[in-house]
């Protein structure tokens, strides 16, 4: 039988094609002692198998057939055929014991009957941050109680369909196999500040710089554009905040009172000026983000939170490669050092 | 080369310049060849031309006008005659309302520049190779050339000249010796600025090819980072502080630190240690340090106005007071030379670590010689700009002080209201009426051209100079110009937004890249479906679920959000220019408007507005 879930500290970058690039970071990260929260991981093949069981494989295959990635008004059609179908089939029984099973584990761990936790999809195979927009974005925060998180997962599954899914598959041709996804499950820390950091200036390439954008809340708002991050530039080098931009924090993210999901709700005036981060907490994240990048190898992007109590203990929620970062075309070309000056005297290199 | 496919409009024409109210006559204080001319106006208006204020950041007085003509026969004596750099000749000069214009000379024949290539390789290679060798010989020759100054006599006019004149063997009479001493003293100012142009170019040329490298590199790089990695530990400029550190100490150890209190002048403090056997050998070590070590200026710029430690003690006494304190609080004032060491190569190596193997090897080699050179880009100053600078100007004013006592001047400091050409005609009436015992005229001439060059000097002072003036340039290429001044295409332009005086909204640059377009402002994803091929979209924030036009716009502006939303990351990989968090894009855009998206800079430029 097929494997549905696994811890994510016992999964590794080999596990990519299973689990999703964002289950498998995850568990490089632990291995790694990076402090990531708990959590577990569904495979693609639970996915498979929630197709399968609703018989939904030949709906699917004939709404997206011919769609052109352009038109908007007709891959809206076929996301919401999709969505409405999978919407009503139920998750297997076989997923949903296990799910139970490895979220009961995360809160006997916290303590806690119905612990809140974060519910991401991990795709597969697609490292651009092109895919990452049309195939990564679901995720649902605060979610409690086994019944809200297999519902969380299957929206997770949806969103495989959305319209920007859909557009963006559309745009690469025709795929060998049909679209497949894993979700990750993940202790929720309730972020007193969370945001974004680059182990690199994404804007002007330069590799000994780590970016940071902050928010007050959960790290939806800064991800998703929905206000202008406080903004710092810190050097690898010698830790001095080289840039620090203090903004206007319109609105964060917190969880619902009512105990269920997070709320988008109005920072309050007193806060919304206010540096959301000092210089304590960004020697933390640079000294974690250098860390991470030195595990994987490259520059890499990241999701993290402060948390509002234990201390402010920083956590890292997602880790990936940073893509899409800006040719500088003006760089200079390395050559002789005396080349390089006669070069910059209009002389061309030196005759030998 | 200079300038490519110029354009009118940004900046004011050099001749339609207006002169403020009260400042008529501006033009007698400065020499003929540098004014704009209108038997020149052909060539010098078609030229781009921008205000100096790095050297020349106040109207030039009269006889400071020297420090623009040296300089610039020196720097392309060197650069034109001697290195013969490529693309690039001298600089020209031109004075507007008292301020100072430049503009490069390219050269544009592709023919001469490779014949120009031809010696600049070979002369600036055989600097770059004996470069310490060459550099130890001319520190030789700037102290000769300050001794000589320092030998300079400026003699009195006797009622009878002495014996030695009428029977010895050296039998020159006051009359010659005053016109021969100003004529060296103006010689020496020539040969001081020779000195310093010779190694200048190909100085900075090295130390700025490894600044660039560097910001190509690690462009965000603090300035400060590369300073570190550059920076001599023994370089001359520190000495002045570590002889006052040292003076500090000692005046602790001999016990008469309580002379240095906060709030005493030199004066009083001095007068204090006058009274005591220790506070006079304390003086007597001041006394030796201050050759060379106080020849420091304090101010940094190429006017008479800057006065040296020795015209000026309160500088050091200042420095002094504080040592002193500090040192009686028990803290250590050493300049940790081990650590800055230490952390000058540890700044090299990291930044080394992050380059790639190929680039390592060019950082290493260029940071190699940046330190080889550096010693004279920094000690250059204290010997030409401060040491000789400030000794020089005293020369003058002793001139000065010759015209004043003769009543050809009200003040000796009113020499420095006068052309250094007018000085020779004042030294010359000066000394003919001296020599016959006539009447002379100076004393009714001068002093009203004094005074009101006085007045029109204060009154250009309050004039604000447009940062440039004649045609824009579509680039700039001269590298002197860049190297030197760090007048780039892109500030240029800058220069000519702000005077063009469009609307710009500011806001993160979060994708590189210029574009103007026409602007679609969407405010709901219902409208989304009108955005058009090519346009500029203008958004609140951006929805994941508008990534299918991503690829019809050419750039996006967003209200709000930052440099790692989505929006932004998605816009860096299609590379299209983006900007965002600018707060007021979609009530400040409307759509059909043509707008310019600077996505380095992080500006969105209002140009024509078109209606819906």
């Amino acid at each position: 039988m097929a494997e549905y879930i696994r811890p994510l500290r016992r999964l590794c970058r080999s596990d990519e094609p299973d689990y999703g690039g964002k289950s498998a970071n995850l568990g490089e990260l632990l291995a790694a002692d990076i402090p990531v929260p708990p959590g577990f991981a569904i495979s693609t093949a639970a996915f498979q198998a929630f197709v399968h069981e609703a018989g939904l494989g030949q709906r699917i295959s004939s709404a997206v057939a011919g769609v052109s990635p352009g038109d908007v008004d007709a891959i809206g059609r076929a996301s919401h055929a999709i969505s409405e179908a999978m919407r009503f089939a139920p998750v297997p029984d076989v997923v949903r014991v296990e799910v139970e099973q490895h979220y009961a584990q995360i809160g006997h761990a916290a303590g806690l009957d119905s612990p809140p936790v974060a519910v991401r999809s991990s795709a597969v195979g697609e490292d651009t941050a092109d895919a990452t927009f049309a195939g990564q974005q679901e995720t649902y925060l605060w979610v409690r109680g086994v019944q809200h998180v297999c519902d969380a997962v299957r929206d997770c599954w949806v969103s495989l369909y959305s319209p920007p899914a859909i557009s963006y598959r559309a745009r690469l041709g025709d795929a060998p196999h049909p679209p497949v996804m894993g979700v990750t499950v993940q202790a929720m820390v309730d972020a007193e500040v969370s945001g974004v950091m680059f182990t690199c200036n994404p804007v002007s390439g330069d590799p000994s710089m780590v970016a940071i954008n902050a928010s007050w809340g959960l790290g939806l708002a800064v991800v998703g554009g929905e206000v202008t991050p406080d903004d710092y530039l810190v050097s690898k080098v010698t830790g001095e905040v080289v840039r620090e931009h203090v903004h206007a924090k319109g609105v964060e993210y917190v969880p619902d009172p009512s105990g269920g999901g997070a709320v988008r709700v109005e920072v309050p005036t007193d806060r919304r000026d206010v540096a959301c981060l000092d210089q304590t907490a960004l020697a933390k994240l640079v000294e974690v983000g250098k860390r991470v990048e030195r595990h994987f190898g490259s520059h890499q992007d990241i999701e993290w939170a402060f948390a509002r109590d234990s201390g402010g203990e920083l956590f890292v929620v997602q880790a990936r490669p940073v893509t899409g970062l800006a040719k500088k075309p003006d760089k200079p070309k390395p050559a002789s050092a005396m080349s390089l000056i006669m070069g910059k005297f209009g002389a061309g290199p030196p005759k030998e | 080369m200079a300038t490519t496919a110029p354009k009118a409009g940004a900046f004011p024409s050099p001749y339609e310049i207006e002169t403020p109210p009260g400042c008529d006559g501006w033009e007698e204080m400065y020499p003929y060849y540098a004014l704009f001319d209108e038997r020149r106006r052909d060539t010098d208006e078609n030229r781009f031309w921008f205000w100096n204020s790095m050297h020349f950041p106040v109207p030039m007085p009269a006889f400071d006008v020297i420090c623009i003509d040296s300089p610039y026969q020196a720097v392309g004596a060197w650069q034109n005659r001697v290195f013969a750099v490529p693309p690039a000749m001298g600089i020209d000069y031109r004075c507007v309302n008292g301020y100072i214009y430049i503009s490069g000379n390219p050269v544009t024949d592709p023919e001469k520049i490779g014949e120009r290539a031809h010696f600049f390789q070979a002369r600036a290679s055989y600097y770059y190779e004996n470069w310490s060798e060459l550099y130890g010989k001319w520190r030789a020759k700037m102290e000769s050339l300050i001794r000589e100054l320092g030998d300079l006599v400026v003699p009195d006019l006797p009622e009878y000249e002495s014996d030695q004149v009428a029977f010895g063997e050296d039998r020159n009479t006051a009359f010659y010796e005053v016109l021969d001493a100003y004529v060296r003293a103006l010689r020496l100012a020539d040969l001081m600025w020779q000195h310093h142009f010779e190694f200048l170019l190909l100085g900075y040329g090295a130390y700025g090819t490894f600044v660039e490298f560097c910001k190509g590199h690690l462009p965000d790089i603090p300035d400060q980072h590369i300073a570190q990695m550059v920076a001599g530990i023994d370089v001359l400029l520190f000495r002045p502080d570590a002889e006052l550190r040292r003076l500090a100490r000692l005046a602790i150890e001999t016990g008469v630190d309580q002379a240095f209190q906060q709030g005493r002048s030199p004066g009083e403090i001095d007068a204090e240690l006058g009274q005591s056997e220790a506070g006079k050998s304390w003086l007597a070590e001041l006394e030796q340090v201050k050759d060379p070590w106080f020849n420091m200026a304090t101010g940094d710029g190429l006017y008479h106005y800057y006065r040296s430690w020795l015209d000026d003690p309160s500088i050091p006494y200042a420095a002094l007071i504080g040592h002193i304190s500090a040192l009686n609080a028990g803290e250590q004032i050493d300049r940790p030379t081990e650590e800055i060491v230490r952390e000058r190569d540890r700044l090299a190596s990291e930044y080394a670590a992050l380059l790639d193997e190929e680039s390592r090897t060019s950082f290493n080699e260029l940071l190699n010689l940046s330190r080889m050179v550096f010693p004279y880009v920094e000690e250059h100053k204290f010997f030409c700009d401060y040491w000789f600078l400030t000794r020089w100007w005293n020369k003058i004013r002793e001139f000065g002080a010759l015209l004043h006592r003769n009543g050809f001047l009200e003040d000796l400091e009113d020499v420095f209201q006068l052309s250094r050409y007018e000085v020779a005609s004042a030294l010359d009436e000066l000394v003919l009426t001296w020599a016959t015992g006539g009447l002379p005229l100076g004393p009714k001439h001068w002093p009203p051209i004094v005074a009101r060059r006085k007045e029109i000097l204060q009154k250009l002072g309050e004039w604000t100079p447009p940062p440039a003036i004649g045609v824009t340039p579509e680039a700039v290429t001269d590298p002197m110009t860049i190297m030197l001044w760090g007048v780039t295409t892109e500030r240029v332009q800058e220069w000519a937004r702000q005077q063009e005086g469009g609307s710009v909204l500011n806001g993160a640059a979060a994708s590189p890249g210029v574009i103007e377009g026409v602007a679609r402002v969407v405010r709901s994803a219902d409208q989304i479906g009108d955005v058009r091929d090519g346009e500029i979209l203008v958004c609140g924030s951006t929805s994941p679920a508008w990534a299918p036009i991503f690829s019809k716009i050419k750039a996006t502006v967003t209200d709000v959000g930052g440099v790692m939303s989505h929006a932004a990351i998605v816009a860096r990989e299609y590379g299209l220019p983006a900007v965002v968090g600018t707060g007021r894009a979609t009530s400040q855009i409307r759509t059909g408007q043509t707008i310019r998206v600077d996505g380095s800079e992080g500006t969105v430029t209002l140009l024509a507005a078109q209606e819906e």
